[in-house]
């Protein structure tokens, strides 16, 4: 059995099991000409929340904060109740899946699937049995000693998803996780995600365009406009923790 | 498909006429080198007891001066490259002077700034034949002023070229910035890296009138291949200073296209 590896200096890692999975309050920042200002958003514990919104409302750059490395001119971001907004990166503990499916180049898939357990000093073995694990999982076990640059956009993407889920975040942060993946497997991975966050607890904040993807996934859908949050509305039951998410 | 190959190829031929003028230019220069070179130059040249310690010299202080560049180039190029700061116009416009300045300007600020009280004290402060000038650190010193601009240069326009996401990305995976340099950024900026060295040491390889001005050109001491070669010229030793000019031109030659063969094969990058 393979212990799930937690990060070495998560500051969300000892946290109130009651707080929401992210919290976030009067958020403020700003760059060029767009501005965001007193953005408040929570997402519930466990809950699959997808975020939409048309281009330039600024979904992309609340991921960002989120997983700091844009930092708020104002406001509080917290992860399970610990507030995170000043904190680095890596001491975040977050999983995040950019959009365009940027791998490292100077690393096989094996190795960048593997980069959150190797930083996390995982041993070998148990490293390579969580990366081959999640690799069958997302459907590229065959691509393991494939370098970047010769696959396709889709293939980059379930990568990336691999590499930002293996090392068991709490939060997972998807910015447009599937957009490069053909129609026909999209439907697919959507469900492997929706699964996966099934199978193991974890707080997913999803950047989607697409209603079949989030009709797929969401437990709740929170709309965006302008560095704002506009509504938000609930979309499958699937249990208490997700009637505590709210859009505020 | 053969129409439009042909009609590409025409417009490529004639392109590539200025390019095939100048490497008829540099074979003719190249090769009346060598078609002087005889037996007997070669013998009278390694019959000289100067020139293997110039040729051990060269090569020593040239590798020496080129890893001193390196390594100021690696975090000088990234910080010019990622970092935006006050005067960062001055710092660049400084970073080219070495570059674009005669070299033999460069030497002339090297020997003034030894002149100086600071620069004596440098010099001759610890060892009173001093460190520098007319030693062979001078010339490790005048070949790093000149090359590591060079490679700071080279280095920047690799970091420039790599994506800051990738660094992004590590570190959003659980790596602190020094982790995610040493684990992404620098294997990625390796070819970049290599590409400096041999760039500046090719530079640095033949550097002469700074050199001369700085180190002198001691027998066995401060005498170096380009050096040697002015040494021969001026005494009319003009089949010695061929087969030195020669040897130099072997030896850029291998490394160049070692450094090509190691990137050809994706050894490096």
């Amino acid at each position: 059995m393979v212990s799930d590896p937690s990060p070495p200096r998560d500051v969300s890692a000892a946290t109130d099991a009651t707080m929401p999975g992210i919290e976030i309050r009067g958020l403020g920042f700003s760059i060029g000409s767009f501005a965001m200002e007193g953005l408040d958003l929570t997402v519930a514990r466990d809950e699959y929340c997808v975020l939409t919104g048309p281009n330039g409302a600024g979904k992309t750059l609340l991921v960002r904060l989120i997983c700091g490395l844009h930092f708020p001119a104002a406001g509080t971001i917290s992860i399970d109740g610990a507030a995170v907004q000043d904190a680095p990166p890596w001491e975040r503990g977050i999983g995040y899946v950019p959009q365009d499916g940027i791998l490292f180049p100077n690393r096989d898939v094996r190795g960048n699937i593997a980069f959150g357990l190797e930083v996390r000093k995982v041993p070998t073995e148990e490293r390579d049995t969580l990366v081959q694990e999640k690799a069958e999982r997302m459907g590229i076990a065959h691509l393991l000693d494939r370098r970047p640059g010769g696959l396709s956009g889709g293939e980059r993407q379930k990568v990336c998803i691999a590499r930002a889920l293996v090392f068991g975040p709490r939060v997972v942060l998807l910015d447009e996780p599937v957009s490069a993946i053909d129609e026909s497997a999209r439907d697919d991975v959507c469900r492997l995600l929706r699964a996966m966050r099934d199978e193991r607890p974890v707080t997913v904040l999803h950047v989607s365009h697409n209603s079949r993807e989030t009709e797929l996934v969401a437990d709740r859908v929170v709309n965006m406009r302008a560095g704002g949050i506009v509504d938000g509305h609930v979309c499958r039951q699937a249990g208490e923790r997700v009637a505590e998410g709210t859009a505020s | 498909m053969s129409q439009a190959k042909s009609y590409d190829s025409a417009f490529d031929r004639f392109l590539a006429v200025p390019l095939a003028g100048y490497i008829l230019l540099i074979v003719v220069l190249v090769g009346g080198v060598f078609s002087r070179i005889t037996w007997d130059s070669v013998r009278a040249a390694f019959g000289e007891d100067a020139l293997l310690p110039a040729i051990w010299l060269t090569i020593v202080t040239s590798l020496a001066s080129t890893a001193l560049s390196a390594a100021v180039a690696l975090p000088s190029g990234y910080v010019l490259a990622r970092r935006r700061f006050p005067a960062q116009v001055v710092v660049d416009t400084l970073l080219d002077m070495p570059i674009v300045l005669p070299p033999l300007i460069m030497g002339l600020s090297i020997l003034i700034f030894f002149n100086t009280s600071v620069g004596r004290f440098i010099d001759r402060g610890i060892w009173d034949e001093g460190l520098f000038i007319y030693q062979p650190a001078g010339i490790v010193l005048v070949q790093f002023v000149i090359g590591c601009a060079i490679a700071t240069r080279v280095v920047k326009a690799g970091f420039e070229a790599l994506d800051p996401r990738y660094e992004e990305m590590a570190m959003s995976l659980g790596a602190n910035r020094p982790k995610a340099f040493y684990k992404v950024v620098l294997p990625s900026i390796l070819p970049s890296l290599l590409a400096a060295t041999v760039i500046s040491w090719a530079r640095i390889f033949g550097l002469f009138g700074p050199v001369l001005l700085v180190a002198g050109t001691m027998a066995r001491r401060t005498q170096i291949m380009p050096t040697t070669v002015y040494l021969e010229t001026s005494s009319g030793n003009l089949d010695v200073a061929l087969v030195v000019g020669a040897m130099m031109i072997l030896i850029s030659a291998a490394t160049l296209v070692a450094f090509k063969k190691l990137g050809g094969k994706g050894l490096i990058w």
